[in-house]
């Protein structure tokens, strides 16, 4: 818990910092747009290769944005496999005949018991977890000694690998751009970005102003509150409440130890706020000026004609496939 | 036994998320029984994250603290069970909102002895030991916590902690936030404490007429290091106290201001304010 960045800012000078956020959310959500109406897979690559290209252009370290894919790789992984075994269009290209039997369940559990103790030890986790799936499987498919309980065949696909590689690509680009918005624009201008970008809204009672004052209380108050989880969790330690040793019944009583005084903290503390704003003259919904005007300068206009070109390209592909 | 600090180095993590000092090849021994210590230290000088390996919150970078004769390093070792070990050594946190979290003061007091497996009667008769201990009668038993005065809530958080019956007691800035009586008042309670149960108690502070009038030894912290180790005689004495960031105990300032001003030669060296006015009275009547 200690090590949680909020936000992926990274300070830098590239060209993409110095856009309007109000600017690059929208191009964002339209290159998204364009991204969904792209029908094969050579387009696909070809647009993946203009988001490389953005990121070199923007001196964006490519290592960061694939940290950034990190956590998602598992939603990555699943889609993929989803696709391929489970779409059956086009032609068969593997049929495997897989068995489940009293055998391979019993050998089955053994690599699965054999797996967790290697896991213990913490060196190799990804490793030991691909050659367990791939154990698994030469179990299934090899061990067929009656008596069977129940055998399924195993189909991949044509359209299935075509499919999976194509929703993969679509998913890495969508990911990437928005890492892009978020690595070289900080929270505090992405909300007021947010704000004037919402502000029409006013007309069906919608109160931008208030909305992104939220979002930036809430965002400044992440790492107080994480700080002040830790100082409690260390309390409750003291008190022989050890969060990582324990079974079942004690962690319940563990986390109420601390959700509690938490709450109790936040809501001091936000009462401390609403004493501060008040206190330097801060009124609900009145209009303020701000440090840091946004201004919308040709570098904004350069960006809006190439996203919409971009947007229009991926229109006439669309009409002419 | 006791709490011995070999060679102890500690560095946060690049970014974390609160300043806090590094500490840097920390060694010196804490016995288990009769000792009165003051960990002082300018803001910042790592006093905190000292505090916070006596009972093994954190584990040292280099080095090992061995608490109780078992030997906490760098990595979790599965053979300790750290929940025991803090047991022996109690922490007590600065502010006691981190702590409180029942409806009722017993409910609350009884939470760490019921951590350690203590019967529930057995634990609420430890609730009204501890309760009496820390100068509260059994009225407070069934109070809210979260009504009570800020010096209240202290002690019922000293409480839990002494509900845990640990050998070594330390305290994180108990007095910051109390008025001059409050903080003697519970300076005695320590006092009486220690001299009932024999226990050694270490205290956090930045008073140094507390430090001098009630502890038998100081620790002074000054950028992460350990730089004095001895009894506050010696310190107030002896040792080069700018350079610590640290400064006199308001009682000897006082004499020496006397002194310098009307050219006496009062021993400036007294621990109370009491002891400060007789001697003022005698050089009077001189």
């Amino acid at each position: 818990m200690k090590n949680i960045v909020i936000g992926q800012y990274v300070p830098g000078d590239g060209f993409l910092y110095r856009l309007d956020p109000r600017t690059k959310l929208i191009a964002v959500i339209i290159l998204m747009v364009a991204v969904f109406l792209l029908e094969t897979i050579i387009e696909l690559v070809v647009a993946f290769g203009l988001v490389i290209l953005l990121l070199i252009a923007g001196k964006i370290s490519i290592v960061r944005v694939a940290k950034g894919l990190k956590p998602l790789f598992v939603l990555l992984l699943f889609t993929f496999f989803f696709q391929i075994l489970f779409n059956k269009e086009g032609t068969l290209l593997v049929e495997e005949i897989l068995s489940l039997n009293p055998a391979n369940l019993g050998l089955g559990l053994l690599l699965t018991v054999l797996w967790r103790l290697l896991a213990r030890f913490g060196k190799f986790k990804t490793i030991l977890l691909f050659l367990w799936i791939a154990g698994i499987y030469c179990l299934l498919r090899y061990v067929a000694i009656a008596p069977q309980w129940t055998t399924f065949s195993l189909q991949i696909h044509e359209k299935g690998i075509e499919m999976s590689v194509f929703v993969v690509i679509r998913l890495l680009i969508i990911i990437s751009l928005s890492t892009i918005m978020t690595l070289t624009t900080k929270p505090t201008d992405l909300t007021q970005g947010l704000e004037k970008l919402m502000r029409p809204l006013k007309v069906i009672g919608i109160k931008s102003d208030d909305f992104a004052l939220i979002i930036s209380i809430s965002l400044r108050y992440i790492p107080t509150i994480l700080d002040e989880a830790n100082k409690i969790m260390a309390a409750q330690a003291s008190r022989g409440a050890d969060f990582s040793e324990g079974g079942l019944k004690e962690k319940i009583k563990q986390v109420i130890s601390l959700l509690v005084p938490m709450f109790i903290i936040a809501f001091k503390r936000s009462e401390e706020l609403a004493d501060a704003m008040e206190s330097r003259n801060f009124v609900p919904g009145k209009k303020r000026t701000r440090i840091h005007e946004l201004s919308f300068g040709w570098k904004d206009a350069v960006t809006s004609v190439v996203i919409l070109l971009c947007l229009a390209a991926s229109i006439t592909l669309k009409v002419i496939g | 036994m006791g709490i011995r600090f070999r060679e102890v180095s500690y560095h946060y993590p690049q970014n974390h998320l609160q300043f806090h000092q590094a500490i840097e090849k920390i060694s010196f021994q804490v016995s288990a029984k009769g000792e009165f210590i003051a960990l002082v230290g300018h803001t910042g000088s790592g006093k905190s994250t000292l505090a916070q390996h006596m009972n093994a919150l954190i584990f040292p970078t280099e080095g090992s603290v061995e608490i109780f004769g078992h030997s906490v390093t760098r990595k979790r070792n599965r053979k300790i069970r750290y929940n025991d070990l803090r047991k022996h050594v109690g922490l007590v946190f600065q502010f006691p909102e981190y702590q409180l979290f029942e409806e009722t003061v017993e409910k609350d007091i009884i939470f760490g002895p019921l951590n350690y497996k203590v019967p529930l009667d057995e634990a609420k008769t430890i609730a009204l030991k501890t309760l009496a201990q820390v100068g509260l009668d059994e009225s407070y038993l069934n109070r809210n916590p979260f009504n009570l005065s800020g010096g209240e809530k202290k002690r019922v958080s000293i409480a839990g902690i002494l509900a845990l019956d640990p050998d070594i007691l330390v305290l994180d800035e108990p007095t910051s936030g109390l008025d001059p009586e409050g903080k003697r008042v519970l300076m005695d309670l320590f006092q009486s404490i220690q001299f009932e149960t024999d226990k050694t108690i270490v205290i956090i502070t930045h008073d140094m007429d507390l430090v001098y009038q009630y502890t038998s030894r100081v620790l002074v912290m000054n950028q992460g290091k350990l730089v004095f180790d001895g009894t506050p005689e010696k310190l107030f004495r002896t040792a080069p106290l700018t350079e610590y960031q640290l400064s006199m105990p308001e009682t000897i300032k006082v004499l020496q201001a006397i002194n310098e001003r009307l050219g006496l030669s009062i021993d400036i060296y007294q621990k109370t304010a009491e002891a400060a006015i007789q001697a003022i009275k005698e050089a009077v009547r001189q």
